[in-house]
C-alpha cells in the first residue's frame, strides 16, 4: 500500500497542508506492522469526513454571503420557471403566435438574447486571462467545479429534451394527469438550477485565480450589476408570457411587481458599480 | 458541547490535547502516547481529523519541523480549553464517585 496513493481521499488544500505529515504517518504504523486494511480504513473515512465538512463549509459560504443571497432565489426560480415552460415553450414556437401571445413571446426571446449577450460579454472579458491562467497549468485548480457544472448542465440538458419530446407526442390533458410528467418537470427544473447555479460558482471560484487589469474589472463590475437585473427581466418576460398563454392573472401581478423592484432597484446598483469601476480604475493609474 | 468543543474523555481532540501539555509531538508519537495512557488507539484518519479541528480553532500550532514528521504544541488557549475540560470532568468524577459512597471528598 501507497500512503501517497491513499491521501486523494483527502481534498486538494487539506492534502497541501497535511498530506505530507499524514503519509509519514501512515508509513509509520506500517512500519510497525498495522494491518494495512485498518490503516486504509481510517484514512479513507476521515478523508471522506473531510470532504463532507468542506462541502459543508462552502455551501454556508456560499448561502450566506452578501453576494449570493439575492442570486440563491433567482437561480432557483430560473431553473423552476426553465422547467415549467419547457414543454409549453414548444407550441408557441411551432405555431404562428398572435396578439399578446406573440408580443410576450418576442419579449422572453429578446429578454434570453440580451441575457445571453451580457453573460457572453461577461465572460468575453475575462477570456484573455483566463486563457493566460489555463497555459500557467491551472487548469486542475477549477477542473472539478467545471465538471460538476458540466454534468449538472447535460443532466439537465437531457431532463429538457425529454421533457420536449414527450410533450410533442402527447396531448396536454394526459400530461396534466400524469405525476410522472411533473415529477420529470421538477427534476429537470431543479437540475437547470443546480446548472446555472453550479456554473455560476464556477464561474466565482475561476475569477479569484486570474489577473484581470483595472480597465476589465472596472467592466466587469458594471456587468455583475447589469446580470441579475437581465436574469430578472427574463423571468419577468417569461411570466407574461405565461400569463398571456395562460390567462393566468397571478403571472401577471408576479410579473408586475417584479418589474417594479427591478425598475426601483437596478439604477442604483449600476450607478454605484460605475462609481467603484471610476475608483478602481483612478487608483491603478495612481490619479 | 463545552466552549471548548471537548466533550468526553476519549475524545481524539482532548486525548491529543493531554498528550500535548507535556511538550511537542509529531502524529506518531501523539499517537503512541494516547495508547499508553488512555488505552486508545487513534487511527491516521481520526488523528489528524482532531489534529486540523484543534489548528483551526487556534488550540495546537505547528511547531519547527522535523522533516515530513511535523510537531505541534498546545497553544495558552489550548491550555485553557484542557483546563476547563478537565475541570469539569473532575467536576463529575467525583460527584459521581461521593455518590457512590468511594469517595467522601
Amino acid at each position: 500500500m501507497k500512503p501517497a496513493s491513499l491521501l486523494r481521499w483527502y481534498p486538494r488544500a487539506w492534502r497541501e497542508r497535511y498530506g505530507g505529515e499524514l503519509a509519514a504517518l501512515i508509513q509509520d504504523d506500517l512500519d510497525e506492522g498495522r494491518p494495512a486494511w485498518r490503516l486504509r480504513l481510517s484514512v479513507i473515512g476521515g478523508g471522506l469526513r473531510e470532504r463532507g465538512r468542506q462541502t459543508r463549509h462552502a455551501t454556508a459560504a456560499s448561502l450566506t454571503s452578501p453576494a449570493w443571497q439575492n442570486r440563491w432565489g433567482t437561480i432557483v426560480l430560473a431553473g423552476l420557471i426553465c422547467g415549467f415552460l419547457a414543454g409549453d415553450l414548444t407550441s408557441p414556437l411551432s405555431a404562428a403566435p398572435r396578439g399578446w401571445q406573440g408580443v410576450a413571446l418576442d419579449a422572453v426571446l429578446a429578454a434570453v438574447a440580451v441575457t445571453g449577450a451580457v453573460v457572453l460579454a461577461d465572460g468575453l472579458l475575462a477570456l484573455p486571462a483566463l486563457v493566460k491562467f489555463l497555459r500557467a497549468g491551472g487548469g486542475p485548480k477549477i477542473r472539478r467545479r467545471a465538471g460538476w457544472a458540466a454534468a449538472a448542465t447535460v443532466a439537465a440538458g437531457g431532463g429538457l429534451a425529454g421533457l420536449v419530446l414527450v410533450s410533442g407526442s402527447h396531448p396536454p390533458a394526459q400530461l396534466n394527469a400524469s405525476w410522472a410528467y411533473w415529477a420529470g418537470v421538477l427534476v429537470t427544473g431543479l437540475a437547470m438550477a443546480a446548472a446555472i447555479g453550479l456554473w455560476a460558482a464556477a464561474a466565482t471560484a475561476t475569477a479569484r485565480h486570474l489577473t484581470l487589469t483595472p480597465r476589465v474589472r472596472a467592466a466587469q463590475l458594471v456587468l455583475g450589476a447589469v446580470i441579475p437585473t437581465a436574469v430578472t427581466t427574463m423571468l419577468i418576460t417569461l411570466a407574461l408570457w405565461w400569463s398571456a398563454t395562460q390567462d393566468s392573472l397571478t403571472m401577471l401581478v408576479l410579473a408586475a411587481a417584479n418589474l417594479v423592484a427591478v425598475s426601483a432597484g437596478t439604477p442604483g446598483k449600476i450607478r454605484r458599480a460605475v462609481r467603484r469601476g471610476r475608483r478602481l480604475r483612478s487608483a491603478a493609474s495612481g490619479r | 458541547m463545552s466552549p471548548s468543543g471537548l466533550r468526553r474523555p476519549n475524545d481524539p481532540p482532548l486525548l491529543i490535547l493531554v498528550s500535548l501539555a507535556d511538550g511537542p509531538k509529531h502524529g506518531h508519537a501523539l499517537a503512541k502516547d494516547i495508547e499508553d495512557f488512555a488505552g486508545v488507539r487513534l487511527g491516521p484518519g481520526a488523528l489528524y481529523g482532531a489534529i486540523t479541528r484543534l489548528a483551526e480553532r487556534g488550540l495546537i500550532e505547528p511547531f519547527g519541523s522535523e522533516d515530513r514528521r511535523r510537531p505541534y504544541r498546545i497553544t495558552p488557549p489550548g491550555s485553557a480549553a484542557l483546563a476547563a475540560a478537565l475541570a469539569d470532568m473532575r467536576r463529575v468524577t467525583r460527584a459521581g464517585l461521593a455518590r457512590l459512597g468511594l469517595d467522601p471528598a
